[in-house]
């Protein structure tokens, strides 16, 4: 009798292991390479910060079912320490010791591009938001056999990104000034971003009936008077900090001093940050974020985001908004998954994702990915009213149709 | 292993009455206290070729391989610069540059012909030669901190042009390459195959660095580094020497390029800066520049430090500038003669205990 009993509690704890282990849930690696430390950090933490709402919110939701498995996603985040070597070490890392499905980053092209040579014939996907990637993304690369078939540029085209943004700042500085303006100088970093950006940003403006002279600056300036007081003799309407919220936030002020233009725009620099430091102009100034501000958004569901994102401990930047960019894309993940119905099938969940759309945070219309791996969104451009550091008026611009006369669209 | 160590005695301290010849050969002899004997030497090569060779074997995962791959092409790129510096005594914040010519070289030899790594790498290493001697031009006119400013415009001048250069070096966005051309039978894309070739290119920068120090042309080299004018006044043509050696460095600086480039497998001015000089020169130096495993000591050092403790950047920086001076105040030959000295103490209290023993018993 006390054998009987001996085997059937056996029997028992072994039927509920079993049922444990039949339920036990499984965990989908998904690996994200950013700058945490160096000089991109503040682009990275973003990356870093969305992953983590974004990982969090799909376990919490009971995780992702895929076939007759439920899998909770397992982030593997490493520092690249904004070092292209030490990505390449992490990407390695990710994709052959750990078996990652997917890569979110990194910040920059170059590094980007450097991990795609790794991920993409490791059949691993990697999405990146360097909108740069434009450059490279065309039909032989994406291809089936193509070193990007498995990248996904969740920035959207440059030209549908500047064209945006130029109309945008053109709207609502237009009835600011005296006369309507005709004359605009683009200030840039003369980094692979920069050049990138610019490219088509100085093409949008003369779409836009614009003059456009492009003023560039070394990366890492940090004294910009002498290139400013060079802008101040040019007598622009208007000028654009066009590229890296961190350099504008120092240049900015330097021009406000020298009374460099009438009107200014500062490329993503958030109406939050503006506020924040209690920045200050006698003249109208515009500014514009990428997608949508967090400091004045359009739509309820992104403010609710940005409470999420800032409430994880997450720092509130110039660069805070980019964190969009990496977060809609955990979700679309996740529902070609469910549609392929195996986590191993990385050329299904390629074939999904370029036929699928997704309403996500960072536009009221649905996302979808073009044949080069890119997607489509309108940009938030905001002004605010001169001698305040609070009182802005925004519009949610939507891209151009096509590239302007002279932008390829690369 | 001391290459040549002159650390010991320096500046023409000769007695009186000494030919000029003899102190010169006074000069350039080895100093070390105590050589090191073949056989330690030997074992030390074979030791070192051992774990070199069995690192992919270890089972330390990609990330540490990549990180070993970095090291090792970076070393070969500072045996260029220890040789101009350690044996020839002329120092440059611009190697990277010259990393960069090479590399450079290379990719557009890629993009603009479609050669491959084989055949682009003999024209890159020798591109980058070239370049090494025409920056090398101002020394026979100055020397010094005024030459190492040479060498940090030209690094700054390199990366202004790659930046504006239009879709010829891809601007700042950079060049991107195939993989290395396979050989038969081996396929580079493997981590481990690309490790061992740029472990095997290592191997021929040591050999070379080696020949170097213990011929006639490096002892050549090291009278010009201790005393320029009495090296001119036995009939040394300094001129001469002292381009020579800068080619030579700029040899290995191609090739360091080549390897980077192909394991990169893209490449941007940001990696050829001023930064990446300084890096190379800090290596170097920690290292010990006189030493045959100096270069590859400093390389490994900066390399795996932040790896190992895990350091941000501004925390590596910190880390390196007090290596740096602690190696200027406690080891002025380098992380290499520390290891050496330590070596000495050990065998020398062993030598002198075992005699001690001897005589008591």
């Amino acid at each position: 009798m006390r054998q009987l009993g001996l085997g059937l509690a056996m029997a028992a704890a072994g039927l509920a292991m079993a049922l444990q282990t039949a339920n036990a849930d499984e965990e989908l690696p998904i690996g994200v390479i950013a700058a945490q430390s160096g000089s991109f950090v503040s682009a990275g933490n973003t990356i870093v910060g969305a992953a983590n709402l974004a990982a969090q919110q799909i376990n919490d939701a009971g995780g992702i079912k895929v076939g007759d498995k439920t899998y909770k996603v397992k982030l593997y985040i490493r520092d690249n320490r904004t070092d292209v070597n030490v990505t390449i070490a992490a990407a390695r890392e990710l994709v052959n010791d750990i078996g990652v499905k997917a890569i979110w980053g990194t910040e920059t092209h170059d590094f980007s591009v450097s991990m795609a040579k790794i991920t993409g014939p490791a059949k691993v996907l990697q999405f990146s938001g360097n909108s740069s990637l434009g450059a490279v993304l065309d039909d032989k690369a994406v291809a089936e056999d193509g070193w990007l078939h498995y990248a996904f540029q969740s920035e959207p085209q440059e030209w549908q990104r500047s064209g945006s943004t130029a109309k945008g700042v053109l709207s609502l500085l237009t009835p600011q000034l005296k006369s309507p303006p005709r004359h605009s100088v683009v200030f840039v970093g003369n980094d692979a971003t920069g050049q990138y950006l610019s490219s088509h940003y100085v093409k949008a403006l003369e779409a836009e009936g614009q003059k456009v002279d492009l003023v560039q600056y070394p990366p890492d300036t940090t004294d910009f008077s002498p290139l400013l007081t060079r802008i101040k003799g040019m007598k622009p309407d208007i000028v654009h900090f066009w590229y890296n919220g961190d350099s504008t936030l120092t240049a900015f002020p330097q021009a406000l001093k020298l009374g460099v233009a009438p009107s200014y725009f500062l490329f993503g620099v958030d109406p939050g940050i503006y506020q924040e430091r209690s920045l200050k102009a006698d003249v109208p100034v515009t500014m514009s974020c990428v997608p949508v501000c967090w400091g004045s958004s359009p739509y309820p569901e992104v403010k609710q985001y940005f409470d999420k994102y800032f409430g994880l401990g997450a720092a509130k930047g110039p660069q805070s908004s980019v964190s969009l960019l990496y977060y809609d894309y955990f979700f679309w993940y996740a529902k070609a998954l469910e549609k392929v119905g195996k986590i191993d099938d990385p050329d299904a969940v390629v074939a999904e994702l370029l036929k699928s759309d997704y309403k996500g945070v960072v536009s009221p219309v649905p996302l979808v990915f073009n044949k080069h791996h890119q997607v489509t969104f309108a940009t938030e451009v905001c002004m605010v009213e001169p001698n305040t550091s609070d009182q802005f008026k925004c519009a949610v611009e939507q891209p151009p149709a096509a590239p302007p006369p002279g932008d390829n669209g690369g | 292993m001391p290459m040549t160590d002159n650390s010991a005695g320096k500046t023409g301290a000769a007695p009186e009455g000494v030919r000029a010849r003899d102190r010169l050969a006074l000069l350039t002899a080895d100093n070390a206290a105590v050589p090191l004997p073949a056989g330690v030497q030997a074992i030390t090569a074979i030791l070192l070729a051992v774990l070199l060779i069995a690192l992919p074997w270890l089972g330390l995962g990609y990330r540490f391989l990549s990180i070993a791959i970095t090291t090792l092409y970076t070393a070969i790129g500072l045996y260029g610069l220890g040789l101009q510096f350690g044996q020839a005594g002329i120092m440059s914040v611009g190697h990277a540059a010259l990393m960069g010519v090479g590399a450079y070289a290379s990719a557009i030899l890629s993009v603009q012909l479609g050669f491959g790594f084989w055949t682009s790498l003999p024209f890159a290493m020798a591109l980058s030669a070239i370049v090494g001697g025409v920056i090398g031009l101002p020394t026979l006119r100055v020397g010094g901190q005024h030459y190492i400013i040479i060498t940090f415009c030209f690094c700054a001048l390199f990366v202004v042009v790659l930046t504006n250069g239009g879709t010829f070096t891809g601007s700042a966005t950079g060049l991107d390459v195939g993989s290395v051309t396979p050989l038969p039978g081996i396929n580079f894309d493997k981590l481990s195959n690309n490790y061992y070739l740029v472990l095997a290119a290592l191997f021929l920068a040591l050999s070379a660095t080696y020949l170097i120090g213990n011929s006639r042309y490096g002892r050549t080299l090291r009278a010009i580094r201790e005393n320029e004018q009495l090296a001119r006044s036995v009939g040394i043509n300094v001129d001469l020497h002292k381009l020579g050696v800068l080619m030579v460095s700029g040899l290995f600086a191609g090739l360091a390029g080549v390897l980077q480039l192909y394991y990169l497998r893209h490449i941007s001015p940001t990696l050829f800066g001023a930064f990446p000089s300084l890096y190379l020169a800090l290596m170097v130096m920690l290292g010990g520049a006189r030493y045959l495993y100096g270069p590859l000591i400093g390389a490994v050092i900066v390399n795996f430090l932040p790896e190992v403790l895990n350091l941000d950047p501004v925390d590596s920086r910190i880390a390196y500038g007090v290596c740096l001076l602690l190696v200027i105040l406690l080891l002025p030959g380098g992380v290499g003669a520390g290891i050496k000295n330590v070596y000495c103490a050990v065998r020398g209290g062993l030598e002198k205990q075992g005699g001690g023993t001897n005589g008591r018993a």
